[in-house]
């Protein structure tokens, strides 16, 4: 994909100004600064030697050390005051603080000092260089595991290393697996670590509330072939199809479930359409939401669930008699 | 794609000289001495490139500023600002450069991932060397994108100006257009939350990003509120945070089962009641566990335990408890054939639907 020129107009102007501030930087350095090939870095060279102000005559324009640059290095001898580095816009600000005080947050007790004091120097340097407070936007973070096992995985994804993992699945049954551990996604709603799960021989997505213990093994993990939409929970077209009919005030559901169709009815109401892979994640829901559920299909479904909360009823005995009659 | 290096030769071109003028540069001082537009006649073309340009560098932040001169008439010169242009002092360590691109992948927008990889482009400027990329490895912190609505809200929320848009409300499904003051934007579980004052209501206002309909408009100038008073902005944001102080729940939970909540289980309170000499509890206990968790909102507990069906009980607090019991009801009357009855007022509760979105 072609580069658009904003972005390239943004480099040439910051690699002007890092190169005013590093005396002679190698090229592949200049590159690794930068995040793009060190191809890339001689044709931004290039570019900036035909800069410049009108006229163009030799000393109007930018312009770099010959014989350095032959010998792999990049010193800049003409900048045409072009040396300061450009300050951030009003969202670009926004936006890192905001997404740097939401990480900070959520990594709060898993980090050791040494990166916790990272994170914190770095947020009170761009705040104090934007002057953003980032009184306009607040995110909150869930990793949502105990610190030990936070601790395990960040560990165990620093040091490339094996996993074994205790993990309550979505049936509430406690397994035991080696996992090799690729990413920790953190979202608002809760954490995830995408690993390969050793046993299923595949990739898995595991809720890290529900990893219930984390061993870092001394074995280094293996590499493994990853689909390039792995870390998102999006049931496969094998899922059972649901449709439920919900009142309005039911709408989160739409909102923080996978649902495949929503369709706003008349009245207010609506319906949405879910693949449902395990039949406990659907009871759990169903039971959460019983108060605005107008239909669901298919109608086994409903049995089901109102048979199961009738079981707990009636575990609680006389508790739930008593407060029925209170209310 | 040598157009593609042209433009942006072009604009550096158009940059530097601005940089460099003494005083200003007309447009067609920009015509006939800025290399990149001498290919340009002196036309529309010229007149839609340097349009384009100047939108161009206003929008990655270089200030680009009119000069009028009154020996000129009304011919307008340009200039970039440089006291505007320059960023404040600032030096990053490569471990700090390299937690910032970490924070940046927090963004799923597409406006806001342009955002976050511009500013990271110019503090790479900055960097005393590349980003260390060793610190947090595998992190892959993210908010659920916040679609159209977030990029003009958060332009609107740092411009102090009120907006105007079309939204569903959830308790009642009625679609009415609200003119808003925006004060905070909240990325929290489920999805994105503006808060601000109502103005229809003189009243502050909780509203969910996924249920505005349409497009947002900024309406008015900038600047036309004050910051809302930090105890108002505490109410309004109050209901979207954890809700309350931690509390410690007692449950009965059967053998083997709920090891996700076991695991998280706290020992008992100092005050805790003894439940087995208690005969309104001691039948629940045969054959279980007692464990304790810690919990803050006590419809949240029990939206949790309900999930596990007879194998986890609400014991203590009466409240949670009674959550629990309310939402087995209602789910327990759900193989009843459907009426025209309006859904159950019992559950939920508006604050409970408000509280969780």
């Amino acid at each position: 994909m072609a580069e658009r020129a904003s972005d390239r107009v943004l480099r040439l102007l910051g690699m002007v100004a890092y190169l005013a501030r590093h005396e002679g930087v190698r090229v592949d350095e200049l590159a690794r600064q930068f995040g793009v090939t060190p191809q890339q870095v001689v044709r931004d060279v290039e570019t900036l030697w035909l800069t410049g102000t009108p006229g163009y005559l030799p000393y109007d324009l930018i312009d770099f050390d010959v014989t350095s640059l032959e010998e792999g290095v990049v010193r800049l001898t003409e900048s045409r005051n072009m040396t300061r580095p450009l300050r951030l816009g009003a969202r670009e600000g926004l936006a890192l603080v905001a997404a740097l005080r939401a990480l900070q947050a959520a990594l709060e007790g898993t980090l050791d000092d040494e990166r916790a004091q990272v994170v914190s120097s770095a947020l009170t340097k761009l705040s104090a260089a934007t002057g953003e407070l980032a009184g306009a936007v607040d995110v909150e973070l869930a990793v949502g595991a105990r610190p030990e096992v936070a601790a395990a995985l960040t560990r165990a994804l620093r040091l490339d290393r094996r996993l074994h993992l205790r993990y309550v699945d979505a049936s509430d049954a406690v397994t035991e697996r080696d996992v090799d551990p690729v990413r920790l996604v953190a979202e608002a709603d809760r954490g995830y670590l995408l690993a390969w799960c050793r046993a299923a021989d595949g990739e898995r997505l595991f809720r890290v509330d529900r990893i219930v213990a984390a061993e870092v093994l001394d074995v280094p993990t293996e590499l493994h072939p990853l689909s390039e939409s792995s870390d998102r929970f999006a049931p496969g077209p094998d899922g059972e199809l649901v449709t439920l009919h919900l009142a309005s005030q039911g709408r989160w559901v739409a909102e923080s479930s996978p649902v495949e169709d929503v369709r706003n009815l008349e009245d207010g109401s609506f319906e949405v359409d879910l693949r449902v892979v395990s039949p406990a994640w659907l009871r759990h829901l169903l039971t959460q939401v019983a108060g605005v559920v107008i239909d669901v299909r298919p109608a086994g479904l409903a049995v089901d669930v109102a048979q199961t909360a009738r079981d707990a009823l009636a575990a609680y005995g006389p508790l739930a008699d008593a407060e029925a009659g209170r209310g | 794609m040598p157009s593609e290096i042209d433009a942006a030769e072009r604009l550096l071109n158009l940059v530097i000289a601005l940089v460099n003028t003494t005083g200003r540069m007309t447009k067609e001082q920009v015509r006939t001495s800025v290399a990149g537009y001498h290919e340009a006649d002196g036309g529309e073309a010229f007149e839609r490139m340097f349009e384009r340009d100047k939108d161009t560098l206003r929008e990655l932040g270089i200030p680009l500023v009119t000069v009028t001169d009154p020996r000129h008439g009304d011919d307008i010169g340009y200039r970039v600002d440089l006291d505007a242009y320059e960023l404040a002092p600032l030096e990053l360590t490569p471990a700090e450069l390299g937690v910032l691109a970490l924070a940046a992948q927090l963004w799923q927008d597409r406006a806001l991932r342009t955002d976050t990889s511009r500013a990271l482009t110019k503090l790479r400027a900055v960097g005393q060397g590349a980003g260390a990329t060793d610190l947090l490895p595998g992190l892959a912190p993210r908010v659920r994108p916040g679609g159209g609505a977030l990029e003009p809200l958060l332009d609107a929320v740092q411009a102090r100006r009120a907006v105007r848009f079309t939204y569903r409300a959830a308790a009642t499904g009625e679609v009415r257009e609200r003119v808003v003051e925006p004060w905070q934007l909240l990325g929290r579980r489920g999805g994105w939350v503006l808060i601000g004052l109502d103005r229809s209501r003189g009243a502050a206002r909780s509203f969910r990003l996924s249920r505005i309909e349409g497009a947002v408009r900024a309406v008015g100038p900038d600047d036309a509120f004050g910051p809302p008073a930090a105890d108002e902005l505490e109410r309004a944001r109050a209901q979207w945070q954890g809700g309350g102080p931690e509390r410690i729940a007692t449950l009965a939970v059967a053998p083997e089962r709920a090891g996700a909540l076991r695991a998280r289980a706290v020992a008992a309170p100092a005050d805790a009641a003894e439940l087995h000499g208690d005969p309104a509890f001691a039948p629940l206990l045969v054959g279980r566990d007692v464990v304790h968790v810690t919990f803050r909102a006590g419809w949240e507990l029990a939206e949790e335990v309900v999930g596990y069906g007879d194998a986890v009980l609400v014991l203590d607090p009466p409240d949670a408890r009674e959550h629990a019991i309310a939402l087995l009801r209602t789910a327990a009357r759900l193989d009843e054939q459907p009426s025209d009855e309006q859904p159950s007022d019992e559950e939920p509760s508006d604050e409970q639907e408000v509280s969780r979105g």
